[in-house]
């Protein structure tokens, strides 16, 4: 049985300003239902870059933003040294249809250097991943 | 957030907790400083080691009871702040931010030393840079490490190990094969006592590095076992290798040719080890003072943040990276500061006793902030380590004082020093050491900042007084009278709130019953500092404006009337502290009537008042149609624990306002009771009748209306649009899990238009230790 490509979305968010703008454009698209997810990237190993606590507060700022647009929302939070296999874990834990999120663009160093994540997370998912536009169609 | 959840969060286990202290401290120690130390001290400067690892063990085992207690960033700066106050939490904070910038410099320095010259035995064009090409070096290295850091380039935990591991090999090695070659130890103390003394103040910087530990606490696994034991062990194995090392130094090559070694281990392991063993010790030199740097520079970012904060420092410097994610601005700064420090050649053995020096001063007040929490409130906090009691006035004690003494020999010499002023001539009998001076400058310039730039801003308080006189002071006013806290937030549903809270004071004794309106500003979040600046005028204005406001409605309602301006962390538990002071008796909230997402059930403020409230709780959804609060009340007539309390309520409004009515509603379900042969409407009846003598409001005029019907939660929300007001009790009692009031007050209060009281009584279920703890510590 074929089933619905945007039943049920997982939202990967990196910060507050990332997270307003994927609710925008999300906003203007049909979904049934969306869990918000946020990965804290752990060192596994060596101390973390940045602080828990400051970490779950850019969390629950994200996720704050994300609110203020679609307030209809689940959230997550994962703690993974991984980013993309953290957010393909998600996916299939709450069962997701699909992954979307919004690539954000970049030079080739900063790809280089924080790792191409868009490209990992097209290539590793085993679930359907749709790319958001950059930029909501309205403006 | 859950449990479970935060311990998904911490992923160093004690391995790894073990090689990061480790890793700094033998790091650049154990290679530079046999050099500086054997210069001072000759061989006697292995009691120098030594000595430093008993006051740093002393120190290990206080800062594990403090950071098993309070796991939260910053390490020693948080339980130095949040015990003694900002005024010596400026100290402590600046302190360790430059200790960590001296130790990274002197650390990347170390580093230049063993690559150039080190290796330059090996590799040609690496020699012969001379000094100049060591600061190059140190200042190339500390630039890269602080992109790395800043870029957020990661690295591996499994890597760390290995390097740690077999740096701690390798010196096993040159111990145990220096100590077969048999070194020959010459005049065991040649400079005398006082320079073995001034030699631990030197050596001291190496022992700095159990620090990172703590910084990390909120990473640990099982941080009750894992984390002290980290630190002793941390502590200890180093200090075994130092002495040893400082034996096998000392007893294989002369002091002078200790002293002018740039690679005083390499130089030493040629001896016994031939240049294989020379070159091995070289390249762990490299790759250990690059780790001791690593962690230095991110645990000063460590500290940038939480005293950001704690509002001693701006929060600007606590921007995190939108893509890197990683606190740029306080990596930035450090890694410019140390490589200032680099470029200006302070000179490696002055850079090791500043940093030694800023951490002394951390550590003696660790110790006493052990003693002031303790003391201030047992209750609340609840180390899952403890120093063993039999030790425990001791260790802290003792502890102070080492560190006191260390410092005071290391700042001063011994030498008369004589002031002459025209005729008068000032004789002290010691002069300050550079060292001293340096150390002291950067101690009043914390002080100064405290003054002129923390004092008025810092959030935490000292609990000083509280471990002077533990006893909690007696309530000096609201003995006997009936206190409503109302925070207030909205200048639109002020006016109600308070005529309800004022209702509800009325009821009580007319006289001296009081309203405290409370305005929380919570710290906004990191924004940039000329945002947050206007940001806090218009809400400290907007903040005024309310609480006058406050003032013109109470006068009109004729009701005392004290406002509490108050920032804050968290508006919530600013809200249960006001409630715990004022001794209130009742707390009421307006609430928006929609409810929160997962983590908060109604709202990040409702959920932990009405959660936690030792009082009466009200919660008030004003609603968009009808009289609020007045007109026909209806009270839900449920048998919940809390139904009484919502009649009680709507009572105390019916009592203050005009022309109001009151009715009790009970839904029953058609079916018939099992036992007694009774009609819905006469169990109605008696359900109704019991819960008015309960709320004690037998004697007033209320109306009675009973419903018969299969779905109730649907026939209580069509009643409810029959009525102005709807007051419903808690169905659930206890702290907070899926609904804060039960899931159908919540529904009534989220589906029906008109306003909707929720009540509950005094919250009785004993708050978890943990709970207490974070309440006590969230402010």
């Amino acid at each position: 049985m074929s089933r619905s490509l945007t039943g049920h979305l997982v939202v990967p968010v990196a910060n507050e300003e990332d997270a307003r703008a994927t609710a925008q454009i999300l906003d203007e698209y049909d979904y049934d239902e969306v869990t918000v997810v946020h990965v804290v990237e752990k060192g596994d190993g060596v101390p973390d870059k940045l602080s828990l606590e400051q970490a779950e507060k850019r969390a629950s700022e994200a996720f704050d933003a994300f609110r203020g647009v679609i307030p209809e929302n689940e959230t997550e939070i994962a703690y993974s040294r991984n980013v993309v296999s953290a957010i393909i874990d998600v996916a299939t834990d709450v069962g997701a249809a699909a992954i979307a999120f919004r690539p954000r663009g970049g030079n080739r160093l900063v790809q280089f250097l924080s790792g191409d994540t868009a490209l990992k997370l097209v290539t590793k998912a085993d679930r359907p991943v749709i790319a958001l536009p950059e930029e909501s169609e309205d403006e | 957030m859950s449990e479970t959840e935060q311990e998904l969060a911490r992923d160093l286990g004690f391995l790894e907790a073990y090689t990061i202290g480790l890793g700094t401290m033998i790091g650049a120690g154990i290679f530079v400083l046999p050099s500086i130390a054997a210069e001072q001290a000759g061989p006697g400067s292995m009691i120098s080691f030594f000595a430093g690892g008993l006051v740093s063990l002393l120190a290990a085992l206080s800062l594990s009871e403090l950071a098993t207690g309070m796991p939260k960033a910053g390490g020693s700066y948080y339980y130095v702040n949040r015990a003694l106050g900002p005024f010596f939490g400026s100290i402590v904070g600046w302190g360790m931010w430059a200790g960590l910038t001296f130790a990274s410099a002197f650390y990347m320095i170390g580093f230049g030393q063993y690559l150039l010259p080190g290796l330059g035995q090996y590799i040609g064009f690496l020699a012969g840079w001379g000094q100049i090409g060591i600061t190059v070096a140190a200042l190339a290295m500390a630039a890269l490490l602080t992109a790395v850091n800043y870029y957020g380039v990661k690295e591996t935990g499994s890597l760390q190990n290995v390097i740690v591991l077999t740096l701690v090999g390798l010196i096993i090695a040159f111990l145990a094969i220096g100590i077969i070659s048999g070194p020959t130890i010459g005049e065991f103390n040649p400079e005398g006592w006082p320079a073995v003394a001034a030699t631990i103040g030197t050596v001291y910087v190496t022992f700095i590095g159990f620090e990172v530990i703590a910084t990390s606490a909120e990473e640990i696994k099982n941080p009750s076992r894992n984390l002290p034991l980290a630190m002793i062990a941390s502590v200890v194995t180093p200090t075994l290798m130092y002495v040893g090392v400082m034996f096998v130094s000392t007893g294989t090559l002369s002091i002078e040719a200790l002293a002018s070694s740039e690679v005083p281990v390499a130089d030493v392991a040629t001896e016994f080890m031939g240049s294989l063993g020379a070159l091995a010790m070289i390249v762990g030199a490299v790759l250990a003072t690059v780790s001791s740097a690593n962690a230095s520079i991110l645990s000063a970012a460590r500290v940038n943040f939480a005293m950001g904060r704690d509002r001693i420092l701006i929060n600007w410097l606590n921007e995190v990276h939108s893509r890197f994610r990683t606190p740029y601005r306080a990596i930035s700064a450090t890694g410019i500061i140390t490589l200032v420090l680099i470029a200006i050649g302070v000179g490696i053995g002055t850079l090791a006793e500043v940093a030694s020096f800023m951490y002394l001063v951390t550590y003696a007040l660790v110790h006493v902030t052990i003693v002031v929490l303790r003391r201030a409130n047992p209750e609340a906090y609840e180390p899952a380590f403890q120093i063993p009691s039999i030790l425990y006035p001791f260790v802290p004690i003792v502890g102070m004082l080492a560190c006191l003494a260390v410092l005071f020999q290391m700042s001063v010499e011994f030498v008369p020093a004589v002031l002459t002023v025209g005729p008068v001539e000032l004789a002290a009998p010691a002069t300050p050491t550079p060292v001293g001076a340096i150390g002291t400058v950067l101690v009043v310039f914390g002080i100064g900042w405290y003054y002129l730039y923390a004092r008025d801003r810092a959030l935490s308080e000292s609990l000083v007084g509280e471990a002077i006189a533990p006893e909690p002071t007696a309530m000096a006013n609201g003995e006997g009278r009936y206190r409503v806290v109302v925070p207030v937030a909205n200048p639109e549903t002020e006016q109600d709130l308070l005529r309800m809270a004022a209702a509800s004071a009325h009821a009580h004794e007319d006289e001296t019953a009081e309203v405290i309106a409370v305005n929380v500003i919570e710290v906004p979040r990191q924004t940039s500092l000329s945002q947050d600046l206007e940001f806090e005028e218009e809400r400290v204005k907007r903040q005024q404006e309310l609480l006058d406001s406050a003032r013109d409605i109470a006068a009109d309602l004729d009701i005392g009337l004290q406002t509490r301006a108050i920032v804050g962390r968290h508006a919530g538990s600013v809200i249960l502290n006001v409630i715990e002071e004022e001794n209130a008796d009742h707390v009421l909230l307006g609430w928006q009537g929609t409810r929160s997402r997962r983590e908060h059930v109604l709202g990040s403020t409702i959920d932990p008042v009405i959660g936690r409230a030792p009082c009466d709780a009200t919660l008030v959804k004003l609603g968009s149609t009808g009289e609020r609060g007045e007109g026909d009340i209806m009270v839900l007539a449920g048998e919940g624990p809390h139904a009484p309390v919502a009649a009680r309520r709507a009572a105390e409004f019916l009592t203050a306002a005009d022309g109001a009515s009151l009715t009790l509603l009970n839904v029953q379900s058609p079916e018939p009771d099992t036992d007694e042969q009774r009609s819905p409407t006469e169990r109605g009846d008696a359900v109704i009748e019991e819960l008015a003598e309960r709320a004690g409001i037998q004697y007033m005029t209320y109306e009675t209306e009973i419903r018969v019907a299969e779905d109730i939660e649907q026939t209580i929300l069509d009643a409810a649009e029959d009525y102005d007001t709807i007051c419903v009790g808690a169905t659930r009692s206890g702290a907070i899990s899926q609904a804060v009031f039960g899931s159908l007050p919540e529904t009534v209060g989220e589906e029906v238009d008109t306003t909707v009281v929720m009540a509950r009584g005094p919250e009785e279920s004993a708050m978890s230790i943990r709970e207490a703890l974070l309440r006590r510590l969230e402010v």
